[in-house]
């Protein structure tokens, strides 16, 4: 008779346990959503900043113009040099570097702890920038363009 | 003999305390039914005070959340404005530096326009403020854009107060440049901020 009552106790415990647990995973799943949505917003910023530094006017010049930041990736994917005798893509390394580092301030005291930077051309990889700290907390976009039938692909992430 | 009395004692005791067990035994069952009603009364109040707790968890969650994306859609609706804003005829590049540009502000006609642009347009685009702000190249302290220090400046505002809103949008900033007595393009790296109306 006791041992029926300890097991039929033990069996509403396990069911409260059960359904504690069964609301928590309803919680987690619910936040988990949230967090993908957050995602697409600052995604957005991300993006803009790929298109606009794609337009940016660099110090490397050829015979007609200053070349912007999406002429100069297929400059130096071509490895041909400027005007002043400067490689395209050390021209396109720091041009990058300046604007990255204005653009994200990257620092354990920061919102934004590290950044990634990837170019590739097909399978080459034109450029790969990484600086920071890396969390596990990312936002980031891609963007691709052709030219001649040639694919560019930038991959940039910020990690917070 | 001894004996005998004994068992007489005995039995007399026996029989005295037979009303009295019973009583003790009623007096036992009925202790324990009330143990047992106060034990389900504390189990009843045990399982209220869960259900109570884990509803206000519930709630708090929820009302957070609700909190959480109103402000993030708050956020989202600022950053669609800043692209919107930029992409608008009042800023837009055109076809001015070749090919239509997506997030590109014509510096030179935001320069010309800026006085009129907020008395005309504040109420249209639900703004109090907006400001362009050059990142890269990156210059030394806050320089306002007058016309009498422009382009070597980097804060073009739309008003002169001070703006502190965090709802911006990366732009690409270009103007005309003379350089060797060429004119060339010359695109920049900028952010759009604006001041929200709340309303």
């Amino acid at each position: 008779m006791k041992n029926k009552k300890a097991q039929e106790e033990i069996i509403g415990f396990g069911l409260i346990i059960i359904i504690v647990a069964v609301i928590l995973l309803v919680f987690i799943g619910f936040s988990i959503k949230k967090g993908g949505e957050k995602e697409t917003v600052e995604s957005y910023e991300v993006s803009s900043f790929i298109q606009a530094f794609l337009q940016y006017t660099t110090e490397c010049r050829d015979i007609n113009e200053y070349l912007s930041v999406q002429k100069l990736i297929f400059a130096c994917k071509e490895s041909e040099k400027c005007l002043d005798e400067r490689e395209s893509c050390e021209v396109l390394n720091s041009t990058l570097k300046e604007i990255i580092d204005a653009s994200w301030k990257v620092g354990e005291d920061r919102p934004v702890k590290a950044y990634s930077l990837e170019i590739l051309a097909g399978e080459e990889e034109i450029l790969l920038m990484k600086k920071g700290n890396f969390t596990r907390d990312s936002r980031g976009s891609s963007q691709n363009f052709f030219k001649g039938g040639e694919s560019i692909d930038i991959f940039f992430e910020v990690y917070y | 003999m001894k004996h005998t009395q004994n068992s007489e004692n005995f039995g007399a005791a026996e029989f005295k305390s037979a009303p009295s067990r019973r009583i003790t035994e009623k007096n036992l069952i009925g202790k324990k039914a009330q143990l047992k009603i106060q034990q389900m009364a504390f189990m009843l109040m045990a399982v209220t005070l869960f259900f109570a707790l884990a509803g206000m968890f519930v709630l708090i969650i929820t009302f957070s959340g609700v909190k959480e994306s109103a402000k993030e859609l708050h956020e989202k609706n600022a950053i669609l404005l800043a692209a919107k804003l930029a992409n608008s005829p009042e800023f837009s590049c055109g076809n001015v530096f070749g090919g239509g540009k997506i997030n590109c502000i014509d510096a030179d006609k935001v320069m010309m326009l800026k006085e009129k642009m907020m008395v005309k347009y504040a109420e249209f685009w639900g703004v109090s403020n907006i400001e362009i702000r050059k990142i890269a190249p990156e210059l030394k302290g806050e320089i306002i854009c007058k016309s009498g220090n422009y382009p070597d400046c980097n804060v073009i505002r739309l008003r002169p107060e001070n703006i502190t809103a965090e709802y911006s949008n990366f732009v690409s900033l270009c103007r005309k440049e003379s350089i060797e007595g060429e004119i060339h393009d010359k695109c920049e790296l900028g952010k759009i901020m604006i001041a929200y109306d709340e309303e």
